[in-house]
C-alpha cells in the first residue's frame, strides 16, 4: 500500500490547487463584466448561429481508419526498441501484423471510403457509378447530382 | 536489409521467442488467412481507382516480355542469347496468362471468394481432425502459454461451428445472388465470425474468451445489417449491437472481478486457486461469475436475457438467422461449458441453481410466447430460445459424475443436432421469403405444401424434429438431456422440459398446419402462380440437413459416440 501513497498525494495536491485557484481568482481578481466577457469564447469572431449538428458520415471514416493505422504504431514503436533483440521472429511476426492493417487499408482505397473531394469528382467522372456501399455513403454518386461532396 | 534482422548481436540482448503451435491455433488462422485473402482480392480487383492501376501493369507486363525478347535479338548488344531469351519468353507467356487470370477472376470475384471461403473451411475442417486424433491418442493438451486448451470439447465445438460455416457460405451465396448486393464482403465477414468462434471453443483464458466473443459478435452486427435494402435489417443490427455491446461490457465485468478474487485469468490457474477459496463467503467471486453467466446467457440467447432475440433472428438476413442460431449458440455454449463446469465445478453448489433457473425460464418463456406469434422466423427465434434452456439442462447436470452420459455430452449432442435443424429451418424460409424476403408470416406458408410440396415436406421434417418425433434427430437429443437430467435425480427440471416441449409442438404443428392446409388462393397469398426458385447451394444444404436429421434420428450411435469422447474439459 505504500508504494501507492505518492499517487494519493498527488490526489489531493490536484484537487487542492484547482480549489485554491478558482478560489484565488474569485478573491483577487478584478470584477468589471460586459458582453465580450461573458461570452463562450472571449476570443475570436462571435458565431453569427449555432454551428450545424449533422456531419458528413466521411468522418467517421476516416476516423476509424485512423484509429486502425494509429494502433499499428503504437506496436511499431516498441518492436522498434527490441527488433534486434528478436530476430528474424519479430521481423516475420510484424510483417504479418503490417500486412493484416495494410489489407483492409488496400480495402478502404478500393470502394472509395478515403475518396471525397476534388478526388471524388475525377472519379466520378472517370468510373461509371455502380451500387457499392460508396454510393450508399455518398447519394451524389448515384443520384447524379454534382458539387455535393466538395 | 535482412542482415539487420538476422546479424548476431550478443547473446544478453536476445529476447526468447515463443515458439507457435500451429496445430492448435491451426484452424482460426486458416479461416482468417482466406478472409484476409477474399478482402484482398475484393480490394484489387472490384475497386475503382486501383482497378485501372491493375489493368496498366497487366498490360505492361503482357507487353514487356515479348518487347524485350525481340529487343534482345536485334540489338547490337549480345548477351547469352539462348538462357535469356528462354527467361523473357517464359516470362512474357507468364504475363499473359496472369493477364487472362485476372480478367477471369475479374469477372467472377464472388465465385473466386467463394472457392477461396471453402477451401478455407475446409482446411480448417482438415487440421480439426487432426487435433482431434492427437486428443484421441494422447489426450488434451494446453498452448500458447496456457491461454489455448486444444481437447475433446474444443475440437466437437470447433467441428460444429465450421460445418455451420459451410451450410452459412452456401446459404449466403444464394442469398447475395438474389439480393443483388455486395459478395466478397459477405463471405469474409462470415469467415471472421467464425474465426472467432474457433478461438472461442478453445479459449483457455478469460481475455481470449473476451477477445474472440467480440470478434465474433462484430462481424455478427455487421452481416445483421447487410441487407441495406430491408429497414428491418438494419434495425435489427443497431439493436444488436447496442444490447451486444452492454452484454459484452457485463461480461468484462465480470472477468474482472473474478480475476481481482482468484489473481489470474487463465482458466486452470483460477481452478487451482478455487481450492482455497470453497466454502468461503466470497462475494466479489460470486458478483464475477454471476455477470458472466449474464454475459454469455446473453450470447447463447437464454430467457431472460433473450429480448433481442426475436427482432435480431426476425430482422437479420436469413442466412445471417441460420448462422447466428446454428454457430453462435455453439460457440457461446462451449465457453459457459468451459468457464463453468471446467473451471467453477469447484463452487457448483453455487452457480447450478442459477442455471437452473435460466432452464427453466428459457423453455418456459421460449415455448409459450412462441405461440402467440404470427411470422414463422419469429416464432423460430422464440423456439431457439426454447432450445437454449434444453441445453442448459446438460449443462448444469454437467458436474455430476454417474454412469451413463454425462452432462456435458448431451449438452453437446444437442447443439450438434440443433445447429443442423435450424440451419435447414431458416434455409427453407430463405426460399420461402423470396426477394427481399418479404413472405416469412403465417399466412405467406398457407398452401405451400400444394404449390411446392417437397419444401414443405422437408419443412415439415425439419419442425418436426425441433419439436423432438421420434426418428428424427432432435428426438434423440431430447432424450439425452432428458435422460441426463434423470440420471442425476432431477426429474421435476425434466418434467418441465417434456412439458415445455409439448407445448413448442404446437407452436411447430401451427406452422405445418398452416403449410397443409390453407387454400393457395387465400387472400394473404400475393404470391399466386410463380414458383419458388431453389438453387443450388440452398438445395444442396437443405438435403444435407435434412439427410443428417434423419441419419442421426435412425442411427444416432455414432454422433452420440463422438460426444462422449469430447467431454475431456481442460488440460491440467
Amino acid at each position: 500500500m505504500n508504494d501507492y501513497l505518492p499517487l494519493v498525494g498527488m490526489i489531493a495536491l490536484v484537487i487542492v490547487f484547482v480549489l485554491a485557484s478558482f478560489v484565488a481568482s474569485i478573491l483577487l481578481g478584478p470584477r468589471n463584466p460586459n458582453s465580450a466577457k461573458q461570452a463562450a469564447y472571449e476570443c475570436g469572431i462571435v458565431p453569427e448561429s449555432e454551428p450545424a449538428e449533422r456531419f458528413p458520415v466521411k468522418f467517421f471514416l476516416v476516423a476509424m481508419s485512423f484509429i486502425v493505422l494509429d494502433v499499428e504504431i503504437v506496436f511499431l514503436y516498441p518492436f522498434a526498441m527490441v527488433m534486434r533483440g528478436l530476430g528474424v521472429f519479430g521481423l516475420v511476426a510484424i510483417t504479418i501484423f503490417v500486412l493484416v492493417l495494410l489489407i483492409p487499408f488496400a480495402y478502404l482505397l478500393s470502394v472509395g471510403a478515403l475518396a471525397w473531394g476534388p478526388v471524388a469528382q475525377v472519379i466520378r467522372e472517370i468510373v461509371p457509378v455502380r451500387r457499392t456501399s460508396v454510393a450508399v455513403l455518398d447519394p451524389a454518386l448515384t443520384e447524379g447530382t454534382t458539387g455535393q461532396a466538395a | 536489409m535482412l542482415a539487420l534482422f538476422t546479424q548476431p548481436i550478443d547473446a544478453a540482448r536476445m529476447i526468447a521467442v515463443p515458439k507457435i503451435d500451429w496445430l492448435a491455433i491451426g484452424p482460426p488462422v486458416v479461416l482468417f488467412t482466406a478472409a484476409l485473402a477474399i478482402v484482398l482480392l475484393a480490394s484489387l480487383l472490384r475497386g475503382r481507382s486501383l482497378q485501372h492501376d491493375l489493368d496498366d501493369w497487366v498490360v505492361l507486363c503482357a507487353f514487356a516480355g515479348p518487347i524485350e525478347f525481340w529487343l534482345g535479338r536485334f540489338s547490337a548488344i549480345r548477351y547469352n542469347h539462348d538462357v535469356f531469351s528462354i527467361i523473357v519468353m517464359l516470362a512474357g507467356i507468364g504475363s499473359v496468362a496472369f493477364a487472362m487470370g485476372v480478367s477471369i477472376v475479374r469477372k467472377h470475384t464472388f465465385a473466386a471468394s467463394l472457392v477461396i471461403a471453402l477451401a478455407g473451411v475446409i482446411s480448417a475442417v482438415a487440421i480439426t481432425v487432426a487435433q482431434w486424433n492427437v486428443v484421441r491418442t494422447s489426450g488434451s493438451f494446453t498452448s500458447m502459454a496456457g491461454a489455448v486448451a486444444v481437447d475433446g470439447m474444443a475440437v466437437f465445438v470447433m467441428g460444429v461451428v465450421l460445418v455451420a460455416t459451410v451450410f452459412g457460405l452456401l446459404l449466403g451465396t444464394s442469398w447475395i445472388r438474389r439480393e443483388q448486393l455486395e459478395g466478397p464482403e459477405f463471405l469474409a465477414l462470415l469467415l471472421l465470425c467464425a474465426t472467432g468462434m474457433l478461438v472461442m471453443a478453445s479459449a483457455n483464458d478469460l481475455i481470449v474468451v473476451f477477445v474472440a466473443l467480440e470478434v465474433f459478435s462484430i462481424a455478427l452486427y455487421v452481416m445483421t445489417a447487410f441487407d441495406r435494402h430491408r429497414i428491418e435489417s438494419q434495425e435489427a443490427g443497431l439493436k444488436y449491437f447496442l444490447l451486444g455491446a452492454f452484454s459484452s461490457a457485463i461480461f468484462l465485468y465480470g472477468v474482472a472481478l473474478t480475476y481481482g478474487a482468484t489473481g489470474s485469468t487463465n482458466l486452470v490457474t483460477i481452478r487451482e486457486s478455487l481450492t482455497g477459496l470453497v466454502g468461503g463467503d466470497n462475494g466479489l467471486l460470486m458478483v464475477g461469475f454471476a455477470l458472466m453467466l449474464v454475459g454469455l446467457g446473453f450470447k447463447v440467447a437464454a430467457a431472460p436475457f433473450h429480448m433481442w432475440t426475436p427482432d435480431v433472428y426476425q430482422g437479420a438476413p436469413t442466412p445471417v438467422t441460420a448462422f447466428m442460431a446454428g454457430a453462435t449458440k455453439v460457440a457461446a455454449f462451449g465457453a459457459l461449458l468451459r468457464i463453468f463446469v471446467g473451471s467453477f465445478d469447484l463452487l457448483q453448489t453455487d452457480w447450478r441453481p442459477a442455471v437452473y433457473g435460466l432452464a427453466i425460464v428459457s423453455m418456459i418463456v421460449g415455448s409459450v410466447a412462441a405461440i402467440v406469434q404470427t411470422d414463422v422466423k419469429r416464432m423460430l427465434a422464440y423456439s431457439s430460445i426454447a432450445h437454449a434452456g434444453y441445453v442448459l439442462i446438460g449443462v448444469q447436470v454437467a458436474t455430476e459424475s454417474n454412469g451413463g452420459l454425462g452432462g456435458t455430452s448431451a449438452a453437446l449432442f444437442y447443439l450438434g443436432i440443433y445447429m443442423l435443424m435450424a440451419v435447414g429451418a431458416f434455409a427453407v424460409i430463405q426460399v420461402v421469403g423470396r426477394a427481399r424476403e418479404t413472405d416469412s408470416s403465417l399466412d405467406d406458408y398457407k398452401g405451400l405444401a400444394r404449390k411446392e410440396p417437397v419444401l414443405a415436406g422437408l419443412l415439415t421434417l425439419f419442425l418436426l424434429a425441433q419439436a423432438g418425433v421420434p426418428l428424427t434427430a432432435g428426438f434423440v437429443a431430447k432424450l439425452t438431456v432428458f435422460k441426463a437430467a434423470v440420471d442425476a435425480g432431477q426429474f421435476q427440471i425434466a418434467l418441465i422440459g417434456m412439458l415445455s416441449a409439448t407445448v413448442a409442438a404446437f407452436v411447430y404443428l401451427r406452422i405445418v398446419l398452416s403449410m397443409y392446409s390453407g387454400d393457395e388462393h387465400g387472400s394473404a397469398t400475393p404470391v399466386e402462380g410463380n414458383r419458388l426458385t431453389v438453387d443450388l447451394p440452398v438445395r444442396i444444404t437443405i438435403s444435407l440437413t435434412a439427410a443428417l436429421v434423419l441419419l442421426f434420428g435412425v442411427v444416432p450411435g455414432w454422433l452420440l459416440d463422438v460426444a462422449e469422447h469430447a467431454t475431456s474439459i481442460l488440460a491440467g
